[in-house]
């Protein structure tokens, strides 16, 4: 049910950070602040880039080796799209605060899970993405993720984006793949069993909803139109959102 | 870490002469709240306090444990205070800086050692199963008064919270979930605040509340006091600074009683407001579950 | 175990046969460490507590954490303030109580206390004399019996005094409870003075700490439930037993002072010149 809502967000929501952003979809709301390029302490210095350090909080409880791993994959994709050649020396702070995950009504949730939750990827990703742009950090190109779910249904194969967590449970395979703007496979990560042709569907639903072409007007209807079958246009989402954050800026001129 | 800017001498003198003339930079009076903005989250016990530019977001969750044995009685109640980075770079993660000790403690005091969540009615099977309620506050934003808004957010985050429904049958202990019984709101017994008031001049003549981030910064002192609006103070805490005559302190106390009352009536009003809108969804989740069976 | 209010209403007097405004005995030593640059010992009752105070001295190396620390400017800037920052160290030692609890490095309650005795110190020493340099304080407690925090400033001032490091007046602190408890409402409960640690579980009470002879406070602390018409009361009482605990903190400084010149270890004269030597 709500998956299928559109993605909202909102670009510097915090005051004090050099970039913020809220983004909210298919039930996870995730704020991220980005600071920098700041100076870096000694052990994480690098003489030639920029480090790139991720911190990801959940919204109840410690964060535990889940929020780590999670940590890890961001940090590697978000420095291979941040220009981080330009700043020698320095750390870019990128802390993603999970306010808000889709409850499974049929499960009592326990606090500390040390199952992976690639669903909550996507708008990580995404969020972070946002708040880069917001704080102003040279990017070599802007990506957006999504995440698809391999779900059984009545003996046959049904490929789900943005699964629910109930989904989720009973998902053969999960897979969360992320697409730079250039349509480059920035991310794939994928957890349980699935053939070589499961994978290609993902790929091509993935790739879909991440780089669907800039369309002119008479294919905005058309992507509307089939809207149900393929989940948001998420390049798009991006840029008018970026857009209408602009306008708003620059109002006065 | 990098750390914090601190105001100019401009700036501090700026903010000194203004108060001194009785002006608020941002034309407050001296007694005066920015405007508080509470808003509930989808899911129970998530309470997101705005106060000006500060803000708050508190998450309360439950889960069951063991008790402590040395209180096989009482449930865990704890309350999580972790500044991240997000509130400022000058914050790092896993080292607690005094700010985030004071706070902690503070919001400890006056929520639960005043004894505002029943802790015995969370106990389950005494010695081997109770509730273990924690509450996590996230700093957002931070531009002063930090410990208000986060008592606030706390309290309200407790207050609208929802612990799955449980029941006792033959020794056997069922949880329910969601699904099958709505869960049920805390035994709460009172509503404490945090009111704190910051002191200005060379011996603390001038008392304000509800500093903001650069007030806080040229502040030669600072009081906290929690009540709740019985009339009953949780807890004081002048932690050192400047010194203030014994008799403005007992005023401060007096006009912080009838903010905790306004922040009391607030509370309450907001909690009906989402009862109502919740009121219909409630409904409708029960027919779901009985459609189920 | 509860508190016997009955035997207080009939002989109006506490269980260590105190009445209400009675403080403990104050037994306080200055210069009991011959190395350090000042020094204290001090009991209130059976809270035994001692300090040494090193400096004001260069700034050695950051530690880890700023817990505990109050500075002029208030940042945590490794020394290069405009004044002297003040650092304190507290020590609880495992067989101060009754029961034998270990306390952690990370400890809150320390952690606060620690803070609370720097800022309160901070305000009455004169730390802009002493730019880019940083004073500590080491307290170490050997027995508690209530009022722990009053006794930790009151040592903390002695030894600052023996440190003779320049400050507005002595910072004296002490404890003052109330016999109702919170819940009633009774016009006719008795402020008390100075609490032990028996009363101090049972009965609501909170630590003042006022700078030298005047009304003014410095420190209020308050951990208990109670009802706010109550609190005139205690903080009036406590306020007054900080004025009497400063004329034993002066007693005690002025005799030191005396004994000192006496045996000749200072010269008359020797920035004593104003210290009346009868």
């Amino acid at each position: 049910m709500t998956a299928s809502t559109l993605p909202e967000a909102a670009l510097g929501v915090l005051p004090r950070a050099d970039g913020s952003a809220k983004y909210s979809h298919a039930g996870y709301t995730v704020t991220a602040s980005v600071n920098g390029p700041i100076e870096a302490q000694r052990r994480d210095e690098h003489p030639y880039e920029a480090h790139v350090d991720v911190i990801v909080r959940p919204a109840a409880g410690v964060g535990g080796t889940r929020e780590r791993h999670l940590e890890s994959i961001l940090q590697s994709s978000l420095t291979q799209i941040i220009l981080v050649k330009n700043f020698p020396r320095s750390l870019i702070q990128v802390v993603l605060q999970v306010e808000d995950t889709p409850e499974n009504d049929y499960v009592n949730t326990k606090l500390v899970q040390a199952s992976l939750n690639f669903a909550i990827m996507p708008a990580l990703f995404q969020t972070s993405v946002l708040a880069l742009l917001s704080a102003g950090v040279p990017m070599r190109a802007t990506a957006a993720a999504t995440a698809v779910a391999v779900v059984p249904e009545d003996g046959a194969k049904k490929i789900v984006v943005d699964p629910s967590p109930r989904q989720i449970e009973i998902a053969q395979s999960v897979h969360v793949l992320a697409f730079t703007s250039q349509e480059e496979l920035l991310l794939a990560e994928s957890e349980g069993d699935f053939t070589v042709k499961e994978w290609d569907d993902v790929y091509e639903t993935a790739q879909k909803i991440c780089c669907r072409p800039a369309s002119t007007k008479e294919g905005m209807e058309m992507v509307l139109d089939e809207e149900d079958a393929g989940g948001p246009d998420m390049r798009h989402f991006l840029r008018s959102t970026l857009e209408s954050k602009v306008t708003a800026d620059l109002h006065w001129k | 870490m990098p750390r914090e800017a601190e105001p100019s001498l401009n700036e501090r003198e700026f903010v000194l002469k203004a108060l001194q003339e009785n002006t608020r930079l941002d034309g407050r009076e001296l007694d005066q709240y920015r405007p508080l903005e509470l808003t509930f989250g989808d899911q129970y016990g998530v309470a997101d306090v705005t106060l000006g530019k500060t803000r708050v977001l508190a998450k309360a969750s439950a889960e069951v444990t063991v008790p402590y044995t040395d209180r096989p009685l009482d449930g865990i109640f704890n309350i999580a205070t972790e500044l991240s980075p997000m509130t400022s770079p000058a914050f790092e993660v896993n080292r607690p800086t005094e700010t985030e000790v004071l706070i902690s403690r503070l919001l400890e005091k006056t929520v639960r050692r005043s004894g505002a969540l029943d802790t015995e009615s969370l106990c389950l099977v005494a010695g081997q199963k109770c509730w273990s309620i924690r509450v996590d506050v996230h700093v957002l934003s931070h531009d002063g008064n930090l410990i208000d808004a986060a008592c606030f957010a706390v309290v309200a985050a407790l207050r609208h919270f929802r612990k799955p429904d449980t029941s006792m049958e033959g020794g056997v202990l069922t949880v329910y979930t969601p699904a099958e019984r709505e869960p049920v709101p805390l035994s709460w017994l009172h509503s404490p605040f945090c009111i704190t008031w910051s002191f200005f001049g060379e011996e603390g003549e001038i008392a304000l509340l509800d500093a903001t981030w650069l007030e806080e910064q040229v502040r030669v002192g600072s009081c906290t006091i929690s009540l709740n609006k019985h009339g009953e103070i949780c807890q004081i805490a002048k932690l050192g600074g400047t010194p203030v005559e014994a008799v403005a302190l007992l005023q401060c106390t007096n006009v912080a009683l009838s903010r905790a009352k306004d922040f009391s009536a607030f509370l309450d009003r907001k909690l009906a407001e989402d009862a109502k809108r919740r009121d219909k969804g409630g409904l409708l989740a029960e027919l779901s579950a009985e459609n189920d069976r | 175990m509860p508190l016997d209010t009955s035997t207080y209403s009939l002989g109006l007097l506490r269980v260590d046969g105190r009445r209400w405004n009675e403080l403990r005995r104050i037994h306080a030593q200055i210069r009991t460490q011959a190395a350090a640059d000042g020094s204290s010992y001090l009991e209130m009752g059976h809270t035994k507590v001692m300090c040494v105070v090193t400096g004001p001295t260069e700034p050695g190396p950051r530690r880890g954490g700023n817990v505990g620390s109050a500075g002029g400017a208030g940042a945590a800037s490794g020394g290069q303030h405009k004044d002297a920052e003040v650092l304190v160290n507290i020590v609880i030692a495992g067989f101060s109580s009754v029961d034998r609890k270990r306390r952690g490095k990370g400890d809150k309650r320390t952690l606060e206390m620690q803070s609370t005795v720097a800022n309160a110190l901070a305000a009455s020493l004169h730390i802009h004399l002493f730019p880019h340099s940083q004073i500590t304080i080491s307290l170490h407690v050997l027995s508690q019996d209530g009022s722990l925090l009053a006794a930790l400033i009151n040592a903390a001032t002695l030894a600052c005094v023996d440190a003779g490091i320049p400050m507005t007046d002595y910072v004296a602190a002490c404890t003052a409870g109330s016999t109702s408890t919170y819940a009633a409402n009774d016009e006719s409960a008795d402020p008390l003075l100075d609490l032990n640690h028996q009363e101090e579980q049972e009965l609501p009470g909170l630590t003042v700490a006022t700078l030298g002879e005047t009304d003014r406070v410095a420190v209020l602390v308050c951990e208990s439930r109670v009802q706010v018409s109550r609190l005139e009361g205690m903080l009036a009482v406590g306020v007054d037993g900080c004025k009497q605990v400063r004329e034993i903190l002066d007693r005690v400084v002025r005799e030191k002072g005396r004994k000192m010149i006496q045996e000749g270890t200072v010269e008359r004269g020797t920035g004593l010149n104003d210290m009346d030597v009868d």
